[in-house]
Formats: structure tokens, sequence, C-alpha cells
């Protein structure tokens, strides 16, 4: 029983912070931006947590700091894709390299090395009270009011509604006096917090520590988590915790079998199932006419 | 013909808007931006041999970037350059391991051919998912780009592991000089001439054939040629094949040229070079010549950097970054601007 | 409000509607001047638009979409709430529409409905629908009009922009003309109008070189023409005996995303032959000219092209064998617009080629120079972008490009949706003399005025088949109930 209790512990730690920036990715296409910055958002959140922690030496100050930086970093975002019209993808993935770099930078110009930053504590625990989960941070707790939350937001208020009148079909939203490129700014800023969340989280919620590029490809997958989700917060919640399960049951293998399937192979089996989800999706939306879609450096 | 020269001035504006946001990042660092620009402009040009430097690392960056141009024209984003570049290097490193004594006039061919089928097989997969069944090439490619580094990862610390390799970056033995196509200084006779080879095939494929015209007029409108009778299945798959294949040519030319082995995570941000340096050129074959041997020399500065100035190489990719995130604007905002300043004259 | 294409009508509504901002001038509501370009102000004074091709998100269930523009502020509802309250709405303009289903999936006239019902939501005292006939079938046209007239007994004052002086004055109380972006006349009160007289203001002084006295009729849609068929465009009759260039016997598709399938269609075109296709949008007309053009697989039936059997065929060997096609959407299955205008007119060249073969790019140039000046064609030089032209002139671009010498059969798929007169009446002289050289034409409208005015048989689709098959003189009232399905 313990073993259950150690494996579903492994999988809310490594699943709870994909949720919350798959939440940031959810609200974000529901207002039609295809967020691939969720990378580079989330590795600023889980920095600014761990060196806010170290510095101010107060976690509620140190969330605040990283909740500001990816607020800061996402309205950039916001505010060269609407603004300027750039291409969303590559804009993303500039956002991404900005907050790799970053955050090196920003621990080199502190602590004058590139080795992790390792901080005295982290995110709040549950405690005793929750047994043997009493390990994990409340932010996993959260979590599921958060999924229930961005559900409530997208499917049962007209808020939700214009939001997605605005992705979806903009000239709708403006002809109800909704402006559909500041819907996004809101989009786009909130799903600010929740990436400082799943930052916080993944630096802060076990270990208490920020090494650079820690996050892996973990935006991505919850980019990922999105398609596959379909755009659904729940459907995208489910499908961040598969990846991640799929991640935790290869690190269980790797213990069942030791060395006789490479390190390596079972590393790269998350994001073998992140390309399995958005196959499923891709077909599911009728393959061959998602081939022809409209792409984004297309004329219409 | 077009150049893409007209979009200079475009792009200038998105570098200095792009270093503008990089002062501010360094600034906030703690770091003197002026400062870090200098040492940035005298480790890209300015030193002693800088510009040869440029060549050395511009030179698999611009095989790359027409590679990864030509997936962009028929409007797949194939970002997974960096994947294909290091599954080529892999394949081909592979064959040199395989065919090791045999005379170099055996070993190089087919370690050219191993090293851009690799590349290609590497892309071929994203390209098969997404014209089948519309699967976003987006996350393939960006996820294929982590399988291949652990992929890397996993041949340089096992099967090709160098039995001598100390430290901590695993890597495969150095290649026997034989088998090497330049020393490690990278420019030698051999690349330049491969790297004009890909240019002008490159540009006759683009600008003087179907193919090259029906897939750019593919990627901006694929309806439109649906409708008069072009295959996108040929037209798309080729041209991730071919990038992939051009990604697996650079990696080669590494293997063989100036890094004269794999190692784990080696030139990290090759791919994503090649990227901006495509999009920043307009996707067109000449300016990208032009933009590799610009982000060849940013390159070449990001290891001047830390060892001659005492500065962090995160710099360079703070830059390219920030050039990724401008690179692709195009609105009025900015128009108004060159118009603005174009007012006086 | 009436006017051609191009005369300002729509803009007209978005200024009203506050969705654009004049550069000049006031708006009064009520007698209360307008903040200009200010959408929720001008829903607060009572104003909503609907739009032509209606603006509600395809993948919101007809509750939320009514839902969405009610209100501001978060709007916390729940579902049997919303649905009780949708249903209260839909039942007081009495739509039957079921609240559950998606926008996507409503036929056009319940979309329709369903975008007035959401424009009623805030009790609007100014209701503009911008050429809210254009999709209907005449039964529709006429249930519209019940229900506009409807709302004026309640009080709503209805603003309706049309362009066939047959409708405004079957239900307008007053005329106004607009022409060029300028109020030409009105308001006209309803009595006083004349309809030779409104005619020729909405023409204006255009000159319609090919058009003759029917054709201006169809254009301005005065009155019902085509009693005369094919008239004396051409001296002899399409000679049936020749074999003809396409045929399709019994063709069924599976089903297209958003259109429905092609159900046991038969239909045939004889060289020099123009055959009509009407029926309400979305009744299969896209997968017929899919299926035709090789872009969709018939699962059943067959499709012959020019005597051989094309079934199997690729869309590039389907062109080989002289299909040719002006397609629905001009901006995006037509044209590049960022690409230029030659590498617009040089994909049919460049189709005729192998793909690895060396072509050269200034030859190409100067043919598509050439071609497009013989086709008249107002453009700077041939590296613009095509986005650059007007509507007639881009259209023109793809009629230069598809009628060549070698057409046997042109599809044309709303090929003068949203043109001037000038350019309709030059598009449909391109296809009578396209008719007249021996091409089969095979043309599909959601316009009766312009059926009737130049096919030379007309079918009818209804739900993916064919529904019924007429010959001049039309019937507009039996070609009406065929378009819904209405038994005789």
């Amino acid at each position: 029983m313990t073993e259950f209790h150690e494996f579903m512990v492994a999988i809310l730690r490594s699943g709870t912070p994909l949720v919350y920036v798959t939440m940031a990715g959810v609200i974000a296409q529901r207002a039609g931006v295809w967020h691939l910055g969720l990378e580079g958002v989330m590795i600023i959140g889980a920095c600014a947590t761990i060196l806010g922690i170290v510095l101010t030496g107060s976690f509620p100050a140190a969330i605040a700091i990283a909740c500001v930086l990816c607020v800061a970093a996402s309205v950039l975002l916001w505010f060269v894709i609407e603004k300027l019209g750039a291409n969303p993808i590559i804009a993303g993935l500039g956002l991404t390299g900005l907050g790799i770099g970053g955050t090196a930078l920003a621990v080199q110009a502190l602590f004058g090395s590139l080795a992790a930053v390792t901080a005295p504590f982290g995110v709040p625990r549950l405690g005793e009270a929750f047994g043997s989960y009493g390990a994990l941070s409340i932010f996993v707790l959260m979590m599921p009011f958060v999924v229930w939350g961005m559900w409530v937001l997208l499917r049962r208020t007209r808020f939700g509604l214009r939001l997605a009148a605005a992705g979806e079909h903009p000239l709708a939203a403006r002809s109800v006096g909704t402006d559909p490129g500041r819907t996004r700014l809101i989009a786009l800023a909130s799903g600010g917090v929740l990436c400082a969340i799943g930052g916080a989280e993944l630096a802060a919620g076990g270990l208490t520590i920020f090494a650079q590029n820690m996050t892996a490809g973990r935006g991505f997958m919850s980019f990922a988590a999105v398609i596959f989700g379909a755009g659904h917060p729940i459907a995208a919640a489910f499908a961040a915790m598969f990846f991640s399960l799929v991640g935790v049951a290869g690190i269980r293998l790797q213990l069942l079998f030791g060395a006789s399937i490479p390190h390596d192979v079972l590393l790269s089996l998350p994001y073998l199932a992140t390309i399995l989800g958005v196959w499923i999706s891709g077909r599911m939306r009728g393959g061959a006419k998602a081939a022809t879609e409209a792409s984004e450096l297309r004329d219409y | 013909m077009n150049l893409g020269f007209g979009a200079i001035p475009r792009a200038l504006a998105f570098i200095v808007l792009a270093l503008a946001l990089c002062g501010v990042i360094f600034e906030l660092a703690g770091y003197s931006a002026l400062l870090m620009f200098e040492a940035i402009l005298e480790g890209a040009f300015l030193r002693a041999g800088g510009w040869a430097q440029s060549l050395r690392w511009g030179l698999p960056l611009f095989i790359t970037a027409t590679g990864v141009a030509i997936s962009f024209r028929c409007g797949f984003f194939n970002i997974g350059a960096q994947g294909q570049f290091y599954i080529g290097a892999i394949c081909a490193a592979f064959v040199t391991h395989l065919l090791a004594g045999a005379p170099a006039a055996l070993v190089l061919p087919v370690t050219f051919l191993a090293g851009m089928a690799g590349g290609a097989l590497w892309a071929l997969w994203p390209g098969y998912l997404r014209l089948r069944s519309g699967t976003d090439e987006v996350i393939t490619t960006l996820m294929g780009n982590f399988i291949a580094a652990l992929v890397l990862v996993y041949v340089t610390s096992g099967p090709l592991k160098d039995p001598s390799g100390t430290g901590q970056q695993a890597a495969s033995p150095l290649l026997p000089a034989v088998y090497r196509i330049s020393d490690s200084q990278g420019i030698s006779p051999a690349i330049i001439g491969i790297a004009a080879a890909v240019a002008l095939a490159m540009w006759v494929l683009v600008n003087r054939t179907p193919f090259g015209m029906l897939a750019s007029l593919a990627g901006r409108n694929p309806t439109m040629v649906r409708f008069q009778g072009a295959r996108l299945w040929t037209l798309g798959l080729s041209s991730f094949v071919i990038s992939g294949a051009l990604a697996g040519l650079a990696g080669t030319v590494e293997l063989l040229g100036p890094t004269g082995r794999i190692a784990s995570g080696f030139l990290p941000g090759h791919g994503f070079t090649a990227v901006l340096i495509a999009l920043v050129a307009n996707l067109s074959v000449f300016a990208t010549a032009v933009v590799s041997l610009f982000f060849g020399g940013l390159a070449s500065a990001a290891i001047y950097l830390p060892i001659l100035a005492g500065l962090p190489a995160a710099a360079i990719d703070i830059f390219n970054a920030a050039v990724a995130l401008f690179i692709t604007a195009k609105s009025g905002l900015l128009d108004r601007l060159l118009r603005m300043a174009k007012l006086p004259t | 409000m009436v006017g051609q294409n191009g005369a300002g009508k729509t803009t007209f509504a978005r200024v009203a509607a506050g969705l654009v901002r004049p550069d000049a001038g006031s708006l009064d509501i009520d007698g209360r001047p307008l903040r200009l370009g200010r959408v929720a102000g001008a829903r607060a004074a009572g104003v909503e638009l609907v739009h032509q091709s209606f603006a509600l998100p395809p993948s919101f269930t007809v509750a939320e979409a009514l839902e969405f523009g009610a209100g501001g502020g978060i709007g916390l509802y729940g579902r049997r709430q919303l649905l009780r309250r949708c249903r209260e709405r839909l039942a007081a303009l009495d739509l039957d529409v079921d609240p559950r289903r998606r926008i996507r999936d409503l036929p056009v006239e319940a979309q329709q409905g369903v975008e007035i019902a959401r424009a009623l939501v805030t009790d609007a005292k100014l209701l503009i629908l911008d050429e809210p006939t254009a999709v209907l079938p005449p039964s529709g046209i006429e249930a519209l009009f019940e229900r506009i007239r409807g709302l004026r007994r309640h009080g709503v004052t209805v603003i309706l922009i049309l362009h066939k002086i047959r409708e405004v004055l079957a239900v307008a109380d007053t005329v106004s003309v607009l022409r060029g972006g300028r109020l030409v006349a009105g308001p006209i009160p309803r009595e006083g109008a004349d309809e030779a007289g409104i005619a020729q203001m909405i023409i204006g002084g255009a000159e319609v070189a090919s058009a003759d006295g029917d054709d201006t009729a169809a254009l301005v849609g005065a009155r019902q023409v085509g009693s005369a068929g094919a008239r004396g465009t051409r001296e002899e009759p399409p000679p049936a005996a020749r074999e003809a260039v396409l045929s399709l016997a019994s063709v069924s598709t599976a089903k297209e995303p958003e259109e429905p399938a092609l159900d046991r269609v038969s239909l045939s075109v004889a060289p020099g032959e123009i055959v009509g296709v009407a029926g309400v949008q979305g009744n299969g007309q896209r997968t017929l000219v899919k299926t035709i053009a090789g872009l969709a697989d018939a699962v059943d039936g067959d499709i012959r092209l020019g005597g051989s059997r094309a079934n199997r065929a690729s869309p590039a060997q389907r062109r080989a064998l002289g299909l040719r096609v002006i397609p629905f959407e001009r901006n995006s299955e037509g044209l590049s617009l960022t690409s230029a205008l030659w590498e617009n007119w040089s994909v049919r060249e460049l189709m005729r080629r192998p793909l690895l073969s060396l072509v050269d790019p200034a030859a190409l140039r100067r043919q598509c120079d050439k071609s497009l000046k013989a086709w008249g064609v107002h453009y700077a030089h041939a590296a613009q972008n095509a986005g650059a032209l007007s509507g007639g002139n881009a259209q023109k671009v793809i009629l230069a490009r598809e009628i060549d010498a070698d057409a046997r059969l042109i599809i044309a798929a709303q090929p003068a949706r949203g043109l001037d007169i000038g350019a309709t009446a030059f598009v449909w002289s391109a296809l009578r003399e396209a008719a007249g050289r021996g091409c089969g034409v095979l043309l599909i409208s959601s316009d009766l005025d312009e059926l009737f005015d130049i096919s030379d048989r007309l079918v009818v689709m209804l739900s993916g088949g064919i529904a019924g098959t007429f010959a001049p003189p039309y019937d507009l009232a039996a070609v009406g109930r065929a378009m819904t399905g209405a038994s005789a």
C-alpha cells in the first residue's frame, strides 16, 4: 500500500506543475493564442521563487515576485503578438529562450556561477494531517480547485463565452462590444500567474532547488496537453497528469529492471507520450483536413 | 527575383528592438548593458581572427538554416533542426566508427550520406504525422529535439563512448585526421565548398523549379495550390526531408570538421539559431548566407565572453531569443515608425 | 437601404453599430449623439447589427450564442437556467431551434434566426440587417420579412440592407440608395418609389457593356428574369448530341466537414452549355465542387470528364483533361493574397511541368503580363501582391488563369459574389464567351436572378442531392419549392 502512495505522491508532485501551466495554456488557447512561451514563463516562475526565497527569506514575497515577473513576461508576449503582429509560435519560442537565458544570467549574476541554487525552504507543506501525502505542497491540494475553477470560468460564465468568442470569431466578439485584444491580454496575464505557481511548484514543491534549464520541455508538454485536451480544462489537466504518469512510470521501471533498459530511453518516455498525445488529437480532429488548415505564416 | 533584401530595414528595426530588450535584461541582472554589447561585438567581429570564427560557426549554421527555410517556405514549422542535426551527426559518427580503418575516399561519402539520411529520417516522421494525421509539427519536432538530445547522451556514454574520456561531458573518440575535412579551426576549402554547393542547389531549387515555387505558394496558401492540382503530400514531405537532410549534413560537417567528435549536448543552440537565421533572412537563400555569418559571429562570441571577458555566455542566448521574439512582427506599429523616420527626407 | 456591392452599405452598417470609427461626422440615436467607434455605446443606445455572413462562433451552442453578448461582468450561469432563458427568447421570436445544438450544425436560416435573436437579447431599438436575404430561399425571404414586420409592430426600427429592388419594395417603408459611398437618394417613401428610377440610381453612370435589359434587371433584382431562358446570346441551342464534358452518374461521397455529403447526384454538362446549380448555401454545393475537382472522393457512382472515367483521377490529371475551377472563396481558395500576381497566375503553367525541371521566372512573368492585359486587369506590375487588387480585378486574375484555350469544363462557384455591377457583368460575359467557344460551364450560385439570367438549364441542390431540374422559362415559385424541399 505504501508503494501505491509513494507512486501517487510522485505523480502528483511531477504532475501538479504541469497542470498549472496547462491551465495557463488552456485560457490562452480559448482566447486564441497558441502559447508556446509557456516554457519560458514557467522557468521564470521557478527561478524567481527560489531566488525570492533566498533573497527575502519569505515564501509569500517570493511567490509575489514570481507572479509579477511571469505576468510581465506574458504581457510582453501579448504585446509582441497583438500589437506588433508577430507570429505567436516564433515569438513564443523567443520568450522561452529569453526565460531560459535570462534565468541563467540572473543566477550567474547573483551567485557568480551556473551551479544549482538551493533555497532553505519551499512551498508550505500540507503537513501531518494528510498522512503519506503530507510532504506535498499546498499547491497540490489547490490544483483540483484551480482546474475546476477554470472550467467554471470558461464554460459557465459569460466572461468565458466572450473569451472563447474572442479566440474563435473576433468579429463576433467585437460585435458585442468585447475587445478581443484586451481579452487576450487578460487571458495571457492570468496565465502568467498560473505559470508562476507552476514554476514555483516545480522548483520549490518538493526539492527546493533551481537548476539551469530545469523545466526541460515541461512547458511544451503543457502546450501539448492543451492540444490533447482540445482546450477543455479538465481534459487538458488529465492529459498533463497522463504525461507525468508516464514519466514517473518510466523511473519506476528503471528501479524494476535496473540497467537492462538504458536510462536515457526511459527519460524520453514523457516526450514520446506527448507525441502520442498530439498524434491522437490530430487524428480525432479529422487528420488530412488539419493538414491543410491555416498555419500562422500563411496569408489568410 | 526577390532576394529578401527589401526586408532588411524591417529586420534591422527589430534587431534594434531586441537589443533594447536585451539591454533592459542585462541591466536588471546587474551587468552593464553597454559593456556587454561592446564585449559581444568585440568577441563576434572585432577581435583578431573574429571573421574566421564567424565563418567557422556560420557555415554549418547556414547549411541548417537553408533547410529550415525550405520547410518554413512550404508552411511547416520544422523547429526540430537541433534534433535532426544531432541524429545526423550520430548516424555519421556510427559510420565512421564501423568503417574505421577503411580509406577516407570510401568513408567520407558514406558518412555524408548517413548523416543526411539520419537527419532526413528525424524530419520524416514529424512530416509524415503532420501530413497524414494533422499532428502539430511544432510539438513533434520540439519533442524530437529533446529525444535526440537524450539519444546523444546515450550514444556518447554508451556505444560510442570515448574510453579515454574524462570530465563531465560524455563524448565519442576524436576522429583520426584522415577522416577530418578541416582542423579544429573549422575553415577549409572542403567545408566552404559544401556550403557553396548547398547554396547553389537550394537557390536553384527554390527559385528556378516548379517544386520550389509551388512549395512557397503552398506555404502561403495551401488551399489554393490544392485547387490547382498540386499534391501537398509531395511538396510538404519533400520539404521536411530536405530540411532534415541539410541539418544532418551540418551535423556531419561538425563531426568531420571543427568538432571532430560528437559530445553530449554539443552546440545546443544550433537548431534554434538556424530557425532564427532563416526568419531574419526572410527565408531567402542569399540573405540566409549573409545572416548566417552574423549569427556565426555571435556564436563565436558565446565562447569568447566567459573565457576572455568574464561575462556569461547566456548573453548570446538572450540576444538570439530577443530577436526571435520580435523578428516575425509585421504590423502597423513598426510601419508607422518607419514612415515617421522617412518623413523628413 | 439599397446599393450595389461596393456602394458602402456594409461600412454604413458598421459605422452605425460602432465597429468602424468614421473619420468625420456624427451619429445621433433618438436625438442623442453617440460616441463613435464604440460598440458598447451603440449597443447601450439600442443599436444591433446582424452581419451578412453571421458573427456567431461556430462551436457555440445556440444557448451560448444568445448568452455571450448579454451584459457585462463575469456572468456566472447554470446550465439549466441558461437553457430555460434561451428557450424563452427563442419562443418569443417564434424560432424553433434546439438550444443545445451547435451553430455550425445549423442550416443558414436557423443561424440567421439565432443571430437576430442574439441581437434582440438586449432589447434593441434599432436593428440593422446586412444583406439578410442573400442566403435565403424565396420562402425563407418571405418568412424573414414576416418576422421583420412583427418586429416593427413591437416598435423596433429595422434598417434592411439589400441589393435587390424587388425585395426592398416588398417590405420597406422608405428606400435610400447608396452608391460609391454616397447617399444618392432617400429616404423615398415606398409609395412614391419607382423601380426604373431606383435601378438607374443604383447603377449610376457605370457602363455595363455587355448587359442587355434582362441582365440589368438581374443585376439590380428589379423584376424576375429568365422567362426567355438563354435568349439569343447564342444562335444555336447547345448541341446535346455531342458527348458531355462532365457527367456525374449517381455520385455519392463521404461527409465533408461542415458540408453535407453528395447523395446520388446525377448531372451532366454538354459542351457550350451553362448549367446552373441553385440551392441554399450549405446543401452540398462545396462538396460538389470538391468532388468534381478531385479534392473529395466519390464513394459511389461515376464521374466522367470529357467521356473518360475520372473517379480515380488526381486533381492534376483532371485539370489536364480541361477542368478549370473558379472556387467559392476568391481570397483563400483562388488566390494567395501575399504572393505576387505572376506567381498566382503561373501555378497553372508550373503544374504542367515536372516538379524538378528548370523554369524561367522572367518568361513566366512576361506571359502573365500579356494574359492579364488581355483580360483587362488593372494592376501596377506583375510582382505586386494579389492582395492589393480589388475584388473585381482579383476575380479577373482568376478568370485569366482558369479560362485558357485548353479549358473544357469551367466550374464557376459564386463567381460574382461581392463584385460590383460592372465586374459582375464582365464575369457573366466571360462565362458566356467561354460557353460560346464550346466550354461547358457549371455555375453555382445562391442568387436566383443570376442563375435565371444566364443558365441554359438549372438544377437545384438540397441536402447533398438534386432536388429538381428546370429548363427556361424558369418558374420562381417551383424553384423556390425545390430549394426548401416543400412538395408542390
